[in-house]
């Protein structure tokens, strides 16, 4: 097994490679392969190769708890946080499993590697949000409990319109179950890169300890005491590795048993030294070293400083890409030329990420934080200000439109659920007390009407890696993400304004 | 008529309307909808809000919410000495969201070419010395993406350490109208005042909740919802609570009646007290 994957370990020093030593297509985890998990290795993807930072030094994974099936289905974290894939699971990796194995890869287990449990397993159909989408079934219950277990009285109602995939409408598995559960179709979030998430942001008080949101009290961190961020999750359901571990064990790889403190000590060990990014380009060629953007691969986030506010225009959130946009080659022939050409493009899509206003407006949990509805901001300036990232550095959640209609791609194979929000209870500001929406988000964990579809943005790095976008994977590749984001806010990027964004956010 | 004495007449109607803006500390209170406008393509926008023929300005402090459209707006405030903004007279006060959505608030006039934001944003304020220190940090951040321009934002910066003698202490903190969100630099005062609590030692925390009524021009009145007294006293003592404050010092009260308005100034009713007894 060892011989047919072709990984090509590279020193943390870094050593040359060229770009046909990699192979994507044997570059699956399987839980329980005992290897070795280098200090550093690329990963083919689609547009070039991903870079994976192992900063705590390489490890042997046999018994390593991120590496181990955990629990009774035989999958392990490595399963959904795979390597090649940014610490994600991209869609192509999920179809070639399904091909290799038939569909008993445990990626395809009824509890969530289907549309629902119920459904009869051995055909594809059955798995199709899996194959097509990339989303895992997440069960919540309602109404919705906090960390204690107590319930918590939701601000409204909340009724199945259509239920595709049968869960949501099973007596079982179902809203009207004896143990009622909603179930929506979500994304696996990267692990990688987990230290920016986890930070509370520096200098920008008073979110240090509050909401940005609502200057509510942020929740602490049950283990060290101190506030938590709740970046971790798009819902902000688990605060810490540890918790997201216990309950990824528990719902997603089926343990009965909890984790031992060893367990969960080298899970969070892994998680919180593991930094992914693009590391090199097809076209583009090498993204790191002399002569690259300063911000470019895991090297830089391994070394950045994480919750640093990325301030555009002034303050570049992935650094500057001055160096690309008048690139020299000492190099001839037609492969340089594009190369110096996509870099250019690249440096172009960075300015207008960075620089490029729009007018962001009716966001529910964001114009209404208290920055006015609409606000001009870029997409740098805007929600995704985080050094290094490019996700919101100060915690809150928003409505961006990618759950509730009438902003959300059509998606006629999710759930659609109609939201109907107490008289007395604070409206959704630009919707209402009736919304309709694919994911109540995080209104499914505070109950409160004004969170319906809100979530928390993601991180930008190693977008190659791990298509589809988007928490329910609405844009299947970056030019779809692209195109969402000039529909949504009207913005009228010329064609050639979004080959630059999508060169750019692939270098990341 | 002569093109004179039509020239005239325009004068003479301009002069008018001139003179008809009202003059500074007029005291005005009104609901109307926001009116956004582009101010120019590296700058943000700016709002105004029209009431008996006049656009008045909507500046809240930092923080403390801007206006919304699909909202309506409850603007209070007196008319400011100074030079028109985003197009507008110029107010000292307050702009709240009015929580239920209207979507007829829905206008949004394009760059005009003429009233122009100020792009540069905390770069440009401050003193020349932190003008300076904002600009090299600038200059390094282009070369290095982990160094951060935090450093030159204009944050509140908390107060000095509290040093004995301790004296009675009160913070008052006021809300948009029907909120309980604190602004961020108010939150940064909460902040200092659980500082002086614990360094002072301090024998007891009063924290007390209003609700308010608003006197709008028009002689009408708008009142806070019952809760909302209860609501931000209780919140207040969370975030003491939460910061350490032990909370048998706490004493926590809201009076359920709205404070009355007079029309000048309603939104200053509309707070909590906080009174620390060293």
């Amino acid at each position: 097994m060892f011989a047919a994957i072709a990984l090509l370990f590279v020193s943390a020093a870094g050593i040359d490679v060229s770009a046909d030593t990699y192979d994507a297509a044997n570059s699956w985890w399987r839980p329980g392969d005992q290897r070795l998990m280098p200090a550093s290795a690329d990963y083919e993807d689609a547009l070039g190769r991903i870079r994976i930072v192992n900063a705590g030094g390489s490890f042997a994974t046999k018994d390593h708890a991120f590496f181990t099936p955990l629990g009774t289905n035989g999958r392990a974290c490595v399963s959904c946080h795979q390597p090649s894939n940014a610490m994600g699971l991209s869609v192509e990796t999920i179809r070639r499993r399904w091909e290799e194995t038939g569909g008993k890869d445990p990626l395809f287990s009824p509890v969530d590697g289907s549309n629902c449990p119920n459904l009869p397993q051995a055909v594809r159909s059955s798995h199709s949000l899996l194959l097509d989408r990339g989303l895992i079934r997440v069960a919540l219950p309602w109404p919705p409990q906090s960390a204690d277990g107590s319930l918590i009285q939701p601000e409204f109602t909340i009724e199945v319109i259509r239920d595709p995939t049968g869960c949501n409408t099973d007596p079982v598995y179902g809203l009207n179950a004896k143990k009622p559960y909603i179930s929506v179709y979500r994304r696996p979030r990267p692990v990688a890169n987990l230290k920016y998430l986890l930070e509370l942001p520096h200098g920008v008080p008073p979110s240090d300890f509050l909401f940005y949101n609502d200057k509510s009290l942020l929740p602490r961190n049950p283990e060290t005491g101190g506030f938590a961020t709740l970046q971790l999750m798009s819902d902000g359901r688990d605060l810490t590795p540890r918790i997201q571990a216990r309950d990824a064990a528990r719902n997603h790889l089926q343990s009965n048993a909890p984790l031992s403190d060893k367990q969960l000590a080298q899970i969070e060990s892994f998680e919180t030294q593991v930094y992914a990014a693009q590391a090199f380009d097809k076209v583009g060629g090498e993204l790191t070293g002399a002569g690259a953007p300063p911000g470019l691969g895991p090297e830089a986030l391994e070394k950045g400083a994480p919750a640093r506010l990325g301030n555009n225009p002034i303050n570049r959130i992935f650094g500057s890409f001055a160096m690309w946009q008048s690139p020299q080659s000492s190099e001839a022939g037609a492969d340089a030329n594009r190369a110096l050409m996509f870099r250019e493009s690249a440096a172009r899509g960075a300015d207008i990420f960075y620089l490029r206003r729009f007018i962001i407006n009716d966001v529910g949990k964001y114009n209404d934080k208290g920055l006015g509805n609409p606000f001009k901001r870029s997409c740098g300036s805007g929600c995704h200000n985080t050094l290094l990232m490019g996700m919101d550095l100060a915690p809150g959640y928003m409505d961006l439109g990618l759950n509730n209609l009438p902003w959300a791609n059509e998606r006629p194979d999710l759930p659609l659920f109609k939201i109907v929000c107490n008289s007395n209870a604070s409206p959704q500001s630009y919707l209402g007390r009736v919304i309709y929406t694919y994911d109540p988000a995080r209104a499914l964990i505070t109950g409160k009407c004004a969170d319906v579809g809100a979530s928390m943005t993601q991180q930008s790095r190693g977008l190659a890696a791990r298509a589809p976008y988007f928490m329910n994977g609405s844009a299947a590749n970056l030019r779809e993400l692209v195109d969402f984001y000039d529909r949504r806010f009207n913005i009228g990027y010329s064609e050639a304004e979004k080959v630059d964004l999508v060169n750019f956010l692939s270098v990341l | 008529m002569s093109r004179d004495f039509l020239m005239a007449a325009l004068l003479f109607a301009a002069a008018a309307a001139l003179a008809a803006d009202p003059s500074p500390g007029t005291a005005v209170s009104f609901l109307a909808c926001p009116v956004a406008r582009d101010t120019g393509p590296d700058t943000d926008l700016c709002f105004f809000a029209e009431h008996d023929g006049h656009r008045y300005a909507l500046v809240n402090p930092p923080d403390w919410g801007g206006p919304q459209l699909k909202h309506r707006v409850l603007v209070e405030g007196r008319v400011k000495e100074g030079p028109a903004i985003c197009g507008a007279i110029a107010l000292e006060g307050r702009a709240s969201v009015i929580a239920e959505i209207d979507a007829s608030c829905n206008v949004v006039l394009p760059f005009d070419g003429v009233i122009k934001g100020v792009a540069g944003g905390v770069f440009n304020s401050g003193t020349q010395e932190q003008r300076a220190f904002a600009q090299d940090l600038a200059r390094r951040a282009a070369l290095d993406p982990s160094v951060s321009v935090e450093p030159a934002i204009a944050n509140p910066a908390s107060a000095p350490a509290p040093t004995p003698p301790f004296e009675h202490r009160t913070l008052v903190i006021t809300y948009p109208f029907d909120s309980d969100r604190g602004s961020g630099p108010d939150m940064v005062k909460l902040k200092d005042v659980v500082t002086f609590i614990k360094v002072a030692n301090a024998k007891s925390v009063q924290v007390v909740g209003f609700r308010a009524s608003s006197r709008l021009s028009d002689g009408s009145e708008l009142i806070e919802r019952q809760q909302i007294a209860e609501d931000r006293a209780k919140k207040i003592a969370s975030i003491l609570s939460g910061l350490g404050v032990d909370e048998r010092l706490v004493h926590v009260s809201w009076d359920p009646h709205a404070i009355d308005g007079n029309g000048d100034g309603d939104w200053r009713n509309r707070k909590v007290e906080i009174t620390v007894e060293p």
